[in-house]
């Protein structure tokens, strides 16, 4: 097929174009998420504190997120062995009618390596989810909310039924911060496993207009 | 605002960008799909062979820069007979692509999860883990896309019973002459519990033309 030209597109009605270009700034929104949230998968696995890094998440909305803003403060002695590759698998976006806000989750895979205190690293499995809300900051895509959600977080060889590491900070989390913050719906061999987060749906700007309410995630969740 | 032809050409040319984005995926899947199943053919059928500077890099195995070389090595490696037992499984996820304004080229990233086989001598199989990252820049081709640059950048090679950070005996080639049509290797660096995590391969940024294949190991987090 040849390129598309502008005589393609002479015979559309003005009303007919301005449709068309509508849904064609919406899928590319869609393409420029999936771009923004392969940049920031990036810089997951990059740790290095204190580079000047280019903005991902937004920071002049009323609704952006202090915790995805806070500078990264070192929760490893040393970088030597770490490491956080969480690939993006099974994308969902549904972006509005302006093409300027857009929700997703993803799924992921991923592997990790863990060396706390210089020590040889633990080889981690880590399943999870990727939420999230994006709008247009300063023209262009950016991060509203939505950060890494655990279902698994495992020593290799143990596996995931008798693994489970909370997220490693400093000082540590107790089991119930950890429970409360990422880990709130990770695998637990004790429990049926909660519906979160449930995929944006084709409604969701209908049904969820603020783009600051999260509900949308967690709409299988009893009431 | 007024349909005018300026207004056209921009949805032309967003209509071209995303055929461009969605064959430059297929045709990548195509050569994912062809390593893994041992065909040369198919994977050298779709690199720009036409081109003097089309390249293929691979770990630290070297630069293959060259109809000649990109050929030879194809068809010694992924062309080479393939035992009873053997396997590479290399996925393709977390999609990072850039089409050029002029439509010329592009540019794109992929993580790739991936597990194998490999068969030494009469002994059963040994599984491996084989994770990277693929850099690419295309160029179109009339209604498709070839592989113009070609860099796999080694994240993991380990025995599956050992896990990443038990055993790095497979993350760096043997001690064996490199191979007489390859060049330097431009970077290397796969996890080990001694190695310290880039952001590279940098995401492909917007772009109006293409100004060489320096974007791949591009550390300037800030662009």
């Amino acid at each position: 097929m040849d390129e598309i030209t502008i005589d393609d597109l002479a015979a559309l009605s003005d009303d007919e174009f301005e449709q068309y270009e509508a849904e064609v700034d919406r899928l590319l929104a869609v393409w420029q998420v999936k771009n923004l949230r392969g940049q920031a998968a990036i810089f997951h696995d990059d740790q290095h504190l204190g580079d000047q890094r280019r903005q991902l998440t937004a920071t002049d909305h009323p609704g952006a997120s202090e915790m995805l803003n806070e500078p990264r403060t070192a929760v490893v002695d040393s970088l030597e062995g770490n490491a956080l590759f969480h690939p993006l698998t099974t994308p969902v976006v549904e972006v509005d009618a302006t093409a300027t806000k857009a929700r997703a989750v993803w799924w992921s895979v991923g592997v990790e390596g863990l060396s706390k205190f210089r020590e040889h690293p633990m080889a981690i499995i880590s399943l999870g989810m990727v939420p999230g809300t994006h709008v247009v900051e300063h023209g262009e895509w950016r991060i509203l909310s939505g950060t890494w959600q655990r279902t698994t977080k495992n020593e290799y060889h143990a596996g995931w039924v008798h693994s489970m590491e909370p997220t490693n900070t400093r000082p540590p989390l107790t089991p119930e911060q950890d429970r409360a913050f990422m880990g709130r719906f990770a695998y637990r061999k004790d429990e049926v496993r909660a519906a979160v987060p449930e995929p944006p749906t084709r409604d969701t700007w209908k049904d969820f207009p603020d783009e600051t309410d999260d509900g949308w995630l967690y709409v299988n969740l009893p009431s | 605002m007024a349909v005018t032809d300026e207004r056209r050409a921009r949805l032309a040319t967003k209509l071209n960008k995303l055929r461009a984005y969605q064959e430059i995926q297929n045709q990548m899947g195509r050569v994912v799909a062809a390593i893994n199943f041992r065909q040369a053919d198919k994977v050298l059928e779709r690199f720009a062979l036409d081109r003097p500077d089309v390249s293929l890099e691979w770990a630290d195995e070297g630069v293959f820069s060259g109809p000649e070389a990109v050929t030879t090595i194809v068809r010694e490696t992924v062309g080479r007979d393939p035992l009873p037992g053997e396997m590479v499984d290399l996925q393709l996820t977390t999609p990072i692509i850039e089409v050029a304004d002029d439509l010329g080229s592009a540019r794109a990233v992929w993580w790739s999860p991936g597990a194998g086989a490999t068969v030494e001598e009469s002994q059963d199989p040994e599984a491996i883990w084989l994770w990277g990252m693929f850099a690419v820049d295309f160029l179109p081709y009339g209604d498709t896309w070839k592989v113009w640059h070609l860099h796999y950048f080694r994240y993991i090679k380990c025995r599956y019973d050992k896990g990443w950070t038990d055993d790095t005996s497979l993350i760096n080639r043997l001690n064996v002459p490199m191979h007489p049509l390859s060049k330097p290797s431009t970077y290397h660096n796969p996890y080990s519990p001694l190695s310290i995590r880039d952001g590279l391969p940098a995401a492909p940024r917007p772009y109006a033309t293409d100004d060489g294949i320096g974007w791949m190991l591009d550390r300037d987090k800030t662009r």
